[in-house]
């Protein structure tokens, strides 16, 4: 392919010709035909022409020229499939020629806009001996949930004076997924007011209030007398207590606003990235007490996770939030309606939403709260990303913040548990205010 | 046939039911305060795509990163510059008299002309000096467009010498030589200015760990090559295709010594039309191995030759 350096040569070397022409100016001529010589001999010799010679790709290319388009192969190895946000992914790069010369590459394995590279490059020059391979690592940060895709390969291969290049993308992909990062919560107060008596209450193999016998343990002081097991306290002459396997309490609901709305602010801070995250975090703790986690992602679709116990849950649930994409603009009403007949009666439901752009949503919580469910909503704010990001000027700023204060207020009314999440506002605390201590 | 699609539209839901107020919408507001509801800055990642002149240069027009201290090679090649500046600023001198200079045609006096003349010569030099030394692709690229300004005539139909020093104005074969070696001159400066501007950014990446470069010394040395082994091909060449109108009829001498006579001796032949014919039928030649797609066979041939041995 030219490159503008020589096409720009090439424009004027013709333009030189064509005035030394018209001119009957010997020495124009001259010159371009030296610029057009110049040129031809970097086109024919220059080194390059065993990559396609029209900078086709490869699956169109067909004919003799393709054997030469193979020479050059790339596979790649990612440290881990799945990682968390803010964390490292190594990427190894084996290049390999098949050919039998040496070849001057340059080397670009294409990454993730949004991944900072960390250590190493993934943009390489180097010469790749005959029939040789070499590695390439390189280490970079995932700052964004999401499903990513390293790849394709885009090798380059240029005469040394860069006026003709030809480019190949050799289509290796890896794909691999970011989990939304957690926070560490010591205690949601969250609890459910109803206790979960359908037949077949899950046992969890961990103590609590619950029916089955768990274990036997010495007294404490504190420990109820009617735990006391008096035939091992006859047995063994200590004051031994029995202890219960606790039972799933409570099926949690985890409602995640994802419409367009939910991205405004910047891309780093904004209302889904901290409802994602909010919604890990709350889904790992709750499963990590033995409680049943559902989560409902609601955009331009609803997309539910069906409740369920277990680390398998939770990597379920990981998956769904890292696919959450800001698209649509489903009312909460419908959601509502749609998971109503679907979820337990006073099980507690953690609304993470934005409340912006629905006007169904006082109705929505309202059809919650008539039925007696615990609704907790933590509503980070989109209008402080915004004024942080000096988008929105004070005026507007206050105008918008009374607007939300009201509805705030009014869904507090509704004895909606609701936190107006601010933005360095950390999870623990957010949900502390929002249960009202 | 009819065929009855479910509504998107959800007012039904809300049939009977209070809608309340809630947050009005961001676009809304953001268009009543004025401040415009366009995709914000940082929503969208930021590519770097060169510009046609930064394509050129081989490099960003204004540096948005500022070049780290120029390395050895940098310095060798701007030194390289240096000289072949002075070089190109003597020839240019050389071979642009004033006659003939679009100057000379809009004042008709030599004497303006030739001050002109020298004005952008002399400017040419000195925004090449600066741009090379400063690393800046401004002053290089005007520096290009003053040298090709300088050396473009609109008259005379043979090459003349402002100064003719070594007496070359009656040797056609030699003044025609040093038009040669002065268009090679001119485009390896144009190399060279540019190749100052790559290695810097490519210096510069390097030691910002931008790129990592696997054996530099071998790809600079394939560059250093290339800087001596280019010029001498493509002077070695050109004098070959601009005497094409002299070797043609060595050929039909071959078939017919009176024609081949009767060519030797044509004007139109030794004129710039000649030169032209010449050159279009070696580019016709080059032309018909490209199609041929010869580059790919020769490729294939050296990697086949290396192959066996």
């Amino acid at each position: 392919m030219w490159s503008r350096k020589s096409a720009m040569l090439g424009s004027l070397a013709v333009a030189m010709y064509l005035l030394g022409l018209t001119l009957r100016n010997s020495q124009l001529v001259t010159i371009a035909v030296v610029i057009f010589v110049f040129l031809t001999w970097a086109a024919l010799f220059g080194g390059h022409a065993d990559v396609a010679a029209t900078g086709r790709r490869a699956e169109e290319w067909t004919g003799e020229e393709g054997a030469a388009l193979n020479s050059v192969s790339a596979m790649r190895k990612l440290s881990s499939a799945r990682i968390f946000e803010d964390g490292e992914l190594n990427i190894t790069l084996r290049m390999q020629n098949h050919s039998s010369l040496a070849k001057i590459l340059e080397v670009r394995d294409r990454v993730p806009e949004v991944m900072r590279i960390k250590d190493g490059a993934n943009y390489i020059l180097m010469e790749l001996g005959p029939r040789r391979e070499t590695f390439i690592e390189y280490t970079v940060e995932c700052p964004l949930r999401g499903f990513y895709s390293v790849g394709p390969v885009a090798v380059r291969i240029q005469d040394p004076f860069g006026l003709f290049h030809k480019e190949k993308e050799l289509h290796v992909y890896n794909d691999f997924l970011v989990f939304p990062k957690m926070e560490d919560l010591k205690d949601t107060f969250v609890k459910s007011r109803v206790p979960k008596i359908f037949t077949g209450a899950v046992n969890i193999r961990q103590p609590g209030p619950g029916s089955e016998f768990y274990s036997l343990r010495e007294y404490f002081e504190g420990d109820s007398f009617r735990a006391i097991n008096w035939s091992a306290y006859a047995r063994t002459g200590k004051l031994m207590v029995n202890e219960r396997e606790r039972d799933a309490v409570s099926d949690i609901i985890i409602i995640v606003d994802s419409r367009s709305v939910a991205e405004t602010g910047p891309v780093s801070r904004n209302a889904l990235v901290y409802s994602t995250r909010a919604a890990a975090s709350l889904a790992k703790y709750f499963l990590s007490r033995r409680d049943s986690v559902g989560v409902i992602v609601y955009g331009d679709e609803v997309v539910s996770v069906d409740r369920d116990t277990g680390s398998k849950q939770l990597y379920v649930i990981l998956t769904k939030l890292s696919g959450a994409v800001a698209r649509g603009n489903i009312p909460l009403q419908v959601v509502v309606n749609r998971i109503l007949p679907h979820i337990n009666k006073g099980s507690p439901i953690i609304f993470l939403s934005n409340l912006e752009d629905d006007p169904t949503i006082v109705n929505a919580l309202r059809d919650f709260r008539a039925r007696n469910f615990d609704v907790t909503v933590l509503t980070p704010s989109s209008l402080e990303f915004e004024f942080d990001a000096r988008r929105i000027d004070r005026t507007g700023y206050e105008v918008m913040k009374t607007e939300r204060d009201v509805l705030i207020g009014e869904l507090s009314s509704l004895g909606v548990n609701i936190m107006d999440w601010e933005p360095d506002m950390l999870l623990s605390t957010a949900l502390a205010g929002a249960r009202g201590f | 046939m009819t065929v009855s699609r479910p509504s998107s539209d959800t007012a039904h839901l809300y049939d009977g039911k209070t809608v309340r107020s809630a947050a009005p919408s961001r676009k809304k507001i953001a268009g009543q305060i004025g401040t415009g509801s366009d995709i914000p800055k940082d929503a969208i990642p930021q590519v770097e795509i060169p510009t046609f002149i930064e394509s050129l240069l081989g490099g960003p027009l204004i540096p948005k990163t500022k070049f780290l201290p120029p390395a050895k090679m940098v310095q060798n090649l701007q030194l390289g510059v240096y000289g072949v500046l002075v070089a190109l600023s003597l020839m240019t001198y050389m071979i642009s008299p004033s006659e003939g200079t679009i100057w000379y045609m809009i004042t008709g006096s030599l004497g303006i002309a030739t001050i002109f003349q020298l004005i952008i010569i002399a400017t040419a030099t000195g925004t090449g000096f600066w741009g090379t030394f400063q690393r800046d692709g401004r002053f290089t690229l005007v520096s290009h467009l003053l040298f090709i300004l300088a050396i473009l005539r609109f008259a005379s139909s043979k090459v003349m010498l402002s100064n003719d020093m070594f007496e070359l104005q009656d040797k056609p074969f030699l003044l025609s030589a040093l038009v040669v070696f002065y268009a090679v001159l001119l485009i390896m400066y144009f190399e060279l200015t540019n190749g100052v501007i790559r290695y810097s950014m490519l210096d510069t990446s390097i030691r910002t760990n931008e790129v990592y470069v696997m054996n530099p010394q071998k790809i600079v040395g394939k560059y250093h090559r290339s800087l001596l082994i280019n010029p001498i091909i493509a002077t070695l060449l050109a004098t070959f295709v601009l005497s094409a109108n002299t070797i043609l009829p060595f050929f039909v001498g071959i078939f017919s010594t009176d024609t081949a006579l009767r060519m030797e001796e044509s004007v139109e032949l030794i004129s710039v039309y000649g030169v032209a014919l010449g050159t279009f039928f070696v580019f016709c030649v080059v032309g018909g191995l490209f199609a041929l797609n010869l580059p790919t066979h020769l490729q294939s041939f050296r990697e086949k030759r290396a192959g066996d041995n």
